[in-house]
């Protein structure tokens, strides 16, 4: 249907609202939205929901396929282990480590990068150069590899994982903050503000930042999707979350033993994490989509 | 170019040494003494205390300590394994060759299937098409590798018994190593079941290459898309359109050429996560490379290992991703003006 325009003035949307109704044309972004805010839910009320704590082992009940099989039962949903723990419960548990974990590595690195990232793009030449190509040497350190050496100095352990994903993903914040800050620093609009008198925090603050946050957010979404793939094979690996935890890689590692006889203890952890992690590759992902018409 | 060049190698030794002394770091941190974790001899002589004493400074300040143990790495003492007692420098040039076997066959696979693609996704109209070659990629994006490999290896390898999974080659052939890469040794050895030996090789290779050119794929194909979408809106495209040019040549021979430069780019980005990738793979397959290596040995707390693997990934990492920054200045031109705009 045609617009009628009554009146001379057009109703011009705000850049947040023009942003999230691109955002919203994107069904798939939508549906990826939809699954990270339920996953968000879980991750905080999962614990509450589940039908069985996450150790309770039912003896009569052990390697109970899922439900949708013929000899599996509705009260283990998603079947058993093992040791006869209801999975829906122990994933129930596992978002609460594994999704919980990645938003705590990711706020944490996104600080500490952040202030590095704008203090070295801020700044020019060697002190700038030091800053950033330091930081680049641990980036070519394989979050895997870090975690080999911080479990080689401290032991396994959750606590661990969140060191060694946090140190091999703070660089990726610090050179995407750095080059975004950098290039805007190059640009007219900044140079007006500086000839209107700002000092180098108000130019930081007033003038760049607005235009560095879009970086940001799709830096945020990248991270948070390596680093749940990351706790995830750290857990498999047996360098990060234990044998009794439910985090979802350490529960594909303790299906291993059964993969041949009982396939889903290993397939539906998998499946969650999959799902969960394209969730957030697609909201990455329609981000920016919607975001790039706006920047150019 | 050779300031550049030079300012490039300057990044390599310095990153090398912050490197260094990460490791150094957290070696004397290892809840081992000092000197097991540096050598790696489980119970050393008279001799060889004296000996690991001097070599590696222990008596002085933190300071020449960190010079000593330098000197000692880059010269290739890497100690011996705590676990097999043989230098660690040895079994390092026994795994190398395997895991970058592995790598490449991945890389050459992810690039010969995702390049066409990312070409064919961004030439067609077919909303179909696009959605499904987007919703392919980004599925591969988010799965786990870990997931991926062992269902794979359950489906093809134990359900439908295609393929071997696990291994380089079945032990029934022996096959002379010379240069390390088994799918040339086997061609060049001179036993008679040589061809048969090669597709066995072939056979192995095949689930972990797949398994690990999966990420590098999905990446080839989003990029490669985008940079194409973009180029063929040009107006030298345009030009070339208009002069009649046929439309193979003017993707194959203006178009494609421009498009790979970001690629190239993001290759050099992901080279972290594909090593990551890679050793989990390797762990997975029983591949007998630099990645089951290291988690073996970490398992098993061989100090001496963990710091020569950790030490030979990373510098293998940050030279290729420098040698991929120095090739995607020279390809691509428009870099350089930056460059010499800084000077």
């Amino acid at each position: 249907m045609p617009r009628i325009s009554i009146y001379q003035e057009d109703d011009i949307p705000s850049p947040m609202r023009k942003l999230w109704q691109a955002f919203a044309d994107n069904p798939f972004a939508l549906m990826g939205l939809w699954a990270v805010t339920c996953l968000l839910f879980l991750a905080i009320f999962g614990p509450w929901i589940a039908p069985f704590s996450p150790e309770q082992q039912d003896p009569l009940a052990l390697l109970l396929p899922p439900s949708w099989d013929a000899s599996g039962t509705v009260e283990h949903f998603l079947g058993t282990d093992d040791l006869g723990r209801d999975i829906f419960s122990r994933l129930l548990h596992g978002a609460h480590l594994t999704f919980g974990i990645a938003l705590a590595i990711v706020i944490a690195s996104l600080s500490v990068g952040f202030v590095i990232g704008s203090i070295s793009g801020m700044m020019k030449g060697l002190k700038s150069s030091i800053l950033s190509h330091l930081l680049d040497a641990l980036l070519s350190i394989p979050s895997l590899l870090m975690a080999i050496l911080v479990v080689a100095v401290t032991g396994p352990g959750l606590g661990n994982v969140f060191w060694a994903v946090g140190i091999a993903l703070t660089p990726q914040f610090v050179r995407a903050i750095h080059q975004a800050v950098h290039e805007e620093l190059q640009k007219d609009y900044v140079t007006a503000a500086k000839l209107d008198g700002a000092n180098s925090i108000q130019i930081f603050w007033y003038v760049i930042m607005p235009n560095v946050w879009e970086t940001v957010i799709i830096q945020i979404t990248l991270a948070i999707s390596a680093a749940i793939l990351d706790i995830a094979a750290l857990g498999f690996l047996n360098l990060g979350a234990q044998a009794p935890s439910p985090e979802w890689g350490a529960m594909v590692s303790q299906g291993l033993d059964n993969i041949l006889t009982a396939p889903w203890t290993v397939t539906i952890p998998g499946v969650a994490i999959l799902c969960s992690v394209l969730a957030i590759n697609l909201v990455g992902d329609g981000l920016r989509s919607a975001l790039s018409p706006l920047r150019n | 170019m050779a300031r550049y060049l030079l300012r490039r190698l300057n990044l390599f030794l310095a990153t090398s040494l912050v490197l260094i002394g990460v490791l150094f770091i957290a070696t004397s941190h290892f809840p081992v003494e000092q000197q097991y974790a540096l050598t790696g001899i489980e119970s050393p002589t008279t001799d060889q205390l004296a000996l690991s004493r001097s070599e590696y400074r222990l008596d002085s300040n933190q300071f020449r300590q960190f010079i000593a143990y330098t000197k000692q790495r880059v010269s290739g003492n890497l100690g011996v394994s705590i676990t097999s007692q043989k230098p660690v420098i040895d079994e390092l040039s026994q795994v190398l060759p395997a895991s970058f076997e592995l790598a490449i066959v991945a890389g050459i696979l992810a690039m010969s299937l995702g390049v066409p693609l990312g070409i064919l996704a961004s030439l067609s109209n077919n909303k179909i098409t696009q959605h499904s070659i987007m919703a392919i990629t980004l599925t591969g994006y988010s799965i786990p590798v870990f997931w991926l490999g062992l269902s794979l290896s359950l489906w093809f390898g134990v359900e439908l018994g295609w393929l071997p999974i696990s291994g380089r080659i079945n032990l029934l052939y022996e096959i002379e190593p010379t240069t390390g890469f088994m799918l040339i040794d086997t061609l060049l050895s001179q036993s008679i079941y040589r061809s048969s030996a090669f597709l066995d090789a072939v056979q192995h290779i095949v689930l972990p290459a797949i398994t690990l050119a999966v990420l590098p794929f999905t990446v080839v194909v989003r990029i490669t898309r985008a940079a194409m979408l973009h180029i063929m809106n040009e107006p030298y495209i345009r030009a070339a359109e208009a002069r009649g040019l046929h439309t193979g040549t003017i993707v194959l021979r203006h178009a494609l050429p421009n498009a790979l430069i970001p690629v190239l780019k993001n290759m050099g980005l992901m080279l972290g996560t594909f090593a990551s990738y890679a050793m989990i793979v390797e762990v997975i397959f029983s591949w007998p490379g630099v990645g089951s290596w290291l988690v073996s040995g970490i398992y098993q707390r061989d100090y001496t290992v963990i710091q020569g693997g950790v030490l030979a990934v990373a510098l293998i990492i940050i030279f290729f991703s420098i040698f991929i920054d120095v090739l995607h200045n020279a390809f691509n031109p428009i870099t350089r003006k930056e460059i010499y705009a800084a000077n």
